[in-house]
Formats: structure tokens, sequence, C-alpha cells
């Protein structure tokens, strides 16, 4: 990896970490309903998923997850878990639907979106040892999709302005 | 609206994607049917669980109001009970989802202050716990 790439890659990966913050402080949907959130962090994930690569991608995903921890819930607390489990499955989900179903980038970030919310149910029953959360899954399914609707169409429009995909 | 918002260049959508929000909205639909044809209307007791460990076990076949106070891991946290219904109506957390959720009242639902470590769930069986115990 050259130091132009990893520069880039680590201004991105301040980018999202930013984008977390920002979207903890206003908090949109924020009583609607427990976890729903616009997810404006996968904005920069997709971004490097297309740009550089599904390998890329992943390290960016983990480290900004690592990072968040660190600075404010703290490593191994149940909210890093949450997160780094919904990350994980987040990109397995892209992965199969840009690669084998070849989605167009809304689809594949509409599958992210659901593969946050399945990761962290997973951990939720997991931690908890309470299966009744599954019971949010359809309704975060809803949310998804104008959330991964309006988050793709935002990274197309940035990929579209750096020169990366032509249409 | 959407030949509108294609002909802007704001959504660019193939028929795929369209075909994934189609069955997607069809799998929400179902499961959410499904949680309602399964759920079971008796909403008999609510279970509060402190770290995996059952604290308190409130009766909801009761018509009455009462307040109950179990302490999590940032201090007490206020269960309101209301008439087969119940809300975490006070309880310290950086961003007080739990609170903010308010009532539920199906044996289908919780409220998980995770912050605090408290699920509380719903069960259509009274005390099931206590009888295992």
């Amino acid at each position: 990896m050259g130091i132009k790439k990893i520069t880039e890659l680590s201004m991105l990966l301040a980018l999202s970490v930013v984008l977390n913050m920002v979207e903890n402080a206003v908090p949109i949907f924020n009583g609607l309903m427990p976890g729903v959130k616009l997810g404006m962090a996968n904005t920069v994930i997709l971004f490097v998923i297309y740009a550089y690569g599904f390998k890329e991608g992943i390290y960016v995903s983990i480290l900004r997850v690592v990072i968040v921890g660190i600075l404010f819930s703290g490593l191994f607390s149940p909210m890093f878990l949450f997160s780094i489990s919904g990350a994980i499955i987040s990109m397995m989900f892209m992965f199969v639907f840009k690669k084998i179903a070849k989605l167009s980038i809304i689809g594949v970030s509409i599958m992210g979106s659901i593969g946050h919310s399945i990761g962290q149910i997973l951990m939720a029953i997991v931690i908890l040892k309470t299966i009744s959360i599954i019971y949010y899954l359809p309704w975060l399914i809803l949310f998804a999709i104008p959330t991964g609707i309006v988050i793709g169409t935002l990274s197309k429009q940035l990929l579209k302005q750096f020169g990366y995909i032509k249409t | 609206m959407i030949k509108l918002l294609k002909a802007m260049g704001l959504i660019n959508m193939n028929s795929k994607d369209f075909k994934l929000i189609t069955g997607l909205l069809i799998l929400a639909f179902i499961m959410i049917i499904l949680i309602y044809i399964f759920k079971d209307n008796g909403a008999k007791a609510a279970n509060v669980y402190y770290k995996n460990q059952l604290v308190l076990t409130i009766d909801m076949t009761l018509k009455t109001t009462k307040e109950y106070t179990v302490s999590g891991t940032n201090g007490d946290v206020v269960i309101l009970y209301d008439n087969g219904k119940i809300k975490v109506e006070e309880e310290n957390s950086p961003r007080h989802l739990c609170s903010k959720q308010g009532w539920i009242s199906q044996s289908y639902e919780s409220i998980i202050c995770l912050p605090n470590n408290i699920v509380i769930n719903i069960t259509g069986i009274y005390a099931i716990d206590t009888i295992v115990k």
C-alpha cells in the first residue's frame, strides 16, 4: 500500500469517525425507535468499497468501530460489541450483494444497513440472553430502505464528483 | 415521483434494486404479520433483569398504577406500571433511549437499558422464572 493511499484512507477513516460523532450529537430519529439512525458513516465505507476495494473497506470499517469505541463507549463495552458485530455482518452482506447479486450502489447500501441491524440484533441476543429483540427486525428492515437509498445516493454522487464512476 | 427523481439524477436504481426493495418490503410485512399472529395477547407479567439476573416481577393483570425502583449500573431506574402497560420513567444514561421508548404492553415487547444493564421483558406466563427457581 503506497503512502498516497494510506493518507487518503486515513483521512476517510477520520471522516467516518467525525460523521459518527455528528450523528450521535444530532439524533434525527431519536425517540422514534431505539437504535434507528441514518448511518452517515456508511457513506464513507461505501465510498471506500467502490473507490478502493473491499479489503480497504474492511480496514476502514473495523478501525472506525475501534476508534469510536476507544473515544466514547470504551473498548469491549456492550456498545462496542454491538457495533463490531454490526460492522462485520454489514461488510459480509455488502460483499455478497455487490459481488454475487451485482446490485447497484443503492441496493448494496440498503443491504449494508440491514446487515448492521442483523449483526447488532445477533449480538444483543448473545449478550442480553433474550430472543425478544428479534421482533425489532422487520421494523429495522423497513427503516433500512429509505435510509439505504439516501446513503447510497449520497455515496454515488460523491463517487461521481471524484471521478470514480461515470454514470 | 420516482420518474421525476430519476430525471433529476437524484435516484439511480436498476431493476435489481427495485426487486430487492419489493422483496424486502414483502419480507418485513410477512414478519410483522407473523409476529402479530403468534403473539399471545395475555401479557401477564413483566420480568425485570439486571445483568441477566431476575430482580423484579410485575403482575400485569392488576388495574393499578405503581412505581417500582430497581438499581442499575448508573443508579436507580424508575419503572412505572399503569393498568397493563409499563414504561421506564427515569434512568441515568447518555441518550435516555429506554425512557424515550415509552409504554410497552404486548407479550413480545421489551425495553432494554443497555447503559444500566436492565432488561424488561413481558411474558405471557406469570412468574415463570420464580417457578423455575
